[in-house]
């Protein structure tokens, strides 16, 4: 592009300035609409805080009720094994009958129920059942609160093998036993506002740089400014590119506001990587969304539609790419189609980056991808809106 | 009010809301079409987990051990490394979410009826599902426990096997599984789906139709028309609100039908409520839409303001019990986590109005506050 008295020719010089024109046309117009401006922000910065720090979707607080009939120690024993942070004791009942009452409304999850003789049948090396009944309206909440139960009546039955053992044999405890140790890697504490608050921000970027160049780009169409853009010399490459970059930017700069606003003063969410990285990760994926907004206008006529496609779109992507579900355990047609979700593999560049510490050695393939894709993405727009000006 | 300004006004939105073809097939198609993506494709149980082993010991009893992993359906087996450092790679990758490092002298130490720690590393990155897997390791882990003592107590006891059994297990669980006997990701998710699909496509539809008319200036024909502020607003949004009363009748079919989820309620306390939560979602929309001034900002506001509390604080995915207390306040302050118990309570909990009139009398209360503040905000003689 240099040319050969070494300085760069006037041509290219005047098409990064129309650039740089265009870019600043949409910033102003962005800067213009005070009610957006003000919902960016808070979305940005107040709505990661909550989300964050509001939201646990592991086993917390499930409110348990207590259907005790024996009143023995071994029964007392058992209720108090169930505690926080996963179980929190809401009471006795006298009946059965009251505690699904409970169930019913929704005021409760859980009704254990402890049988008449409960103590007695243990030290009468007698087996015993008690019961759990689960509020399953919600599946995976109900499965996991059933998960945890399952352990702790296991390991109050383990006690109580071993000490029967253990007297028996004088004190030389003589039990195979395959213990469980875990170690968590990438967030040793399990801390979930990390989780929560990140993906959070995935969501926030999701949406804006789908939304932002969209309904840009198709409000000129509808206003008609589309034709005025068409008389003055920029091309619609330009007028493509500047509506994406405008919108990176605004991106870009709220994100580093949730990161210094929030995620690291709040929440102490490590950046074990490189900042920088993320950062130009973050611009790459805002591209490649805004390929995929700006390809939704071009085949749309008003930012009602537009709207209507964003939600097409965009909510598939924000539930399925792995930031709500398990990916892995999704059904293998929805893995497959995901495979065009820029945000999949965001969500691992993304992670990757700011909690594992890994760089571009791991992370290339999920770079490529997204290149791959907001190329494709953009040219296909591209080539529908040159043909729809033509 | 006037009954037949009203009906001119509707008939305008109507016919302004049937010439754009493109509008009108996704307001009935996408809350349909969400329904079914997300029912089939929305599945919250964590399950085939991708994992790698490392085995130290290399016996008989170590592969019977981990075989336990490799045939369950909650773990999806990946291979086998030889050195601790492969795992790193694996799990920084993202190839893998979890490895099982079995000791040296497993088997060994087991004969002799000695304890044995088995390592599992796990990728933290998605808390809820490093619990989840923990929650199937322990499991495993006990089970395999529980038939190694089992075992050990017939060899060095000389009992028979069933006594060794009941010696090992003294008190065992009994789990019922209320309201969702199979306990289906499905059954929960679909019927709150349909609360979800109404609060996302309604307020969108109505806040677009609205801003539409001050952005290309059209509503300066109504500023100066002689329909009266009631008039205008009740006429303007009738279009909207029966598009979404035939979409709640279309959404409790694919969930009966499609989603083979029993509807154990009341259908007429089902739909009036139904009918509540329209009106809120509708009302939303048009407060939003009295706000801003531009579609552009209408949209976007309006699918943050619909979607994110929604997502969260609805009950949709986690239980509304189960939340911080400052997240609990904000929860009881949006109409979504009324309709989701009604909702649920209609679809697996078979409830009728006497467990469920607080959630309608809240519904009910949301929609009139909602339209008294529209009502409050649009003016006629609005300033500059």
């Amino acid at each position: 592009m240099i040319g050969n008295d070494g300085r760069v020719p006037e041509a290219v010089r005047l098409w990064a300035l129309r650039l740089f024109v265009m870019t600043r046309k949409e910033l102003l117009q962005l800067r213009r609409d005070v009610p957006l401006l003000l919902f960016l922000l808070y979305s940005f910065s107040l709505s990661i805080y909550v989300s964050g720090a509001g939201i646990s979707m592991q086993l917390n607080n499930a409110s348990l009720l207590v259907h005790d009939s024996d009143h023995s120690e071994s029964s007392r024993e058992l209720i108090h094994r169930f505690r926080q942070p996963y179980f929190r004791f809401d009471g006795e009942v006298q009946d059965q009958k009251v505690g699904v009452r409970r169930l019913d409304q929704g005021t409760a999850m859980l009704l254990l129920d402890i049988p008449p003789r409960f103590h007695e049948s243990i030290v009468g090396h007698e087996p015993v059942s008690v019961q759990l009944l689960v509020d399953t309206t919600n599946a995976p909440q109900g499965l996991s609160a059933a998960g945890y139960a399952s352990r702790i009546i296991g390991e109050f039955s383990f006690d109580r093998v071993s000490s029967r053992l253990g007297g028996a044999s004088d004190g030389d405890i003589r039990i195979p036993r395959v213990d469980s140790a875990h170690r968590v890697w990438f967030n040793q504490d399990q801390n979930e506002t990390w989780f929560q608050s990140i993906s959070h921000i995935l969501r926030m970027i999701t949406l804006f740089a789908f939304l932002l160049p969209a309904a840009a780009l198709v409000r000129e169409k509808e206003h008609g400014t589309v034709e005025q853009l068409l008389v003055s010399p920029v091309t619609p490459l330009q007028i493509m590119l500047s509506k994406v970059l405008a919108m990176t930017l605004v991106i870009l700069a709220a994100t580093a506001l949730a990161m210094a606003s929030v995620l690291k003063p709040v929440f102490d969410v490590p950046v074990k990587g490189s900042a920088a990285l993320f950062f130009l990760m973050t611009a790459l994926y805002s591209f490649t969304t805004a390929g995929l907004g700006l390809f939704a206008a071009t085949i749309t006529k008003n930012q009602a539609q537009v709207g209507m496609i964003a939600l097409l779109v965009i909510s598939p992507m924000l539930l399925l790419s792995g930031i709500a579900t398990p990916f892995e355990a999704m059904p293998p047609w929805v893995q497959t189609l995901m495979a065009l979700s820029p945000l999949r593999y965001f969500v691992d560049v993304t992670y990757g980056i700011l909690l594992k510490g890994v760089g571009l050695e791991l992370l290339w393939d999920s770079v490529l991808a997204m290149v791959l894709l907001g190329g494709t993405l953009f040219g296909l727009g591209m080539w529908r809106f040159r043909r729809q000006l033509a | 009010m006037n009954m037949r300004r009203t009906a001119a006004v509707a008939r305008k939105e109507w016919k302004e809301t049937v010439r754009d073809r493109l509008f009108l097939l996704m307001a009935f198609l996408l809350p349909g079409l969400w329904m079914v993506v997300f029912g089939y494709g929305l599945v919250l149980d964590v399950e085939h987990v991708p994992f790698a082993v490392l085995d130290r010991d290399q016996s008989s009893s170590s592969r019977d051990y981990l075989y336990r992993f490799i045939k369950s359906r909650y773990f999806d087996y990946r291979g086998s490394v030889r050195e601790e450092r492969e795992i790193d790679r694996l799990l920084g990758d993202t190839s893998i979410r979890m490895a099982i490092v079995v000791p040296e002298r497993f088997e060994e130490r087991l004969l002799a009826g000695r304890s044995v720690t088995v390592q599992t590393l796990l990728d933290g990155t998605f808390p809820l599902h490093a619990d989840t897997a923990k929650g199937y390791v322990i499991a495993v882990n006990n089970s395999f426990t529980q038939e190694l003592l089992t075992d050990f107590l017939t060899r060095t006891r000389g009992l028979v096997p069933g006594e060794a059994h009941r010696l090992t297990e003294p008190v065992s669980l009994e789990t019922r599984y209320l309201y969702n006997e199979e306990v289906r990701s499905t059954w929960s998710m679909v019927p709150a789906l349909i609360m979800f699909t109404l609060m996302v496509a309604s307020p969108l539809l109505t806040a677009l139709g609205v801003v539409r008319e001050k952005e290309t200036g059209s509503i300066y024909n109504i500023y100066s028309s002689t329909a009266s502020k009631a008039e205008f607003l009740v006429g303007k949004l009738a279009p909207y609100f029966v598009i979404s009363t035939i979409n709640v009748a279309v959404l409790w079919m694919i969930a009966v039908w499609l989603f083979q989820v029993p509807f154990k309620g009341n259908i007429a306390v089902f739909f009036a409520a139904s009918m509540l939560f329209v009106l809120c979602s509708i009302g939303i929309g048009l407060v939003i839409s009295l706000l801003v001034r531009t579609q552009m900002a209408a949209l976007i506001i309006t699918i943050i303001i619909a979607m994110v509390p929604t997502l969260l604080f609805s009950g949709l995915l986690v239980p509304v019990s189960s939340l911080s207390p400052g997240a609990q306040v904000q929860a009881h302050l949006f109409p979504m986590m009324y309709y989701t118990a009604v909702v649920r309570g209609s679809f697996l909990k078979g409830l009728g109005l006497e467990s469920m009139w607080t959630d309608v009398l809240a519904l009910a209360c949301f929609a009139v506050v909602l339209w008294l503040v529209a009502y409050g905000l649009f003016t006629k003689r609005p300033k500059a």
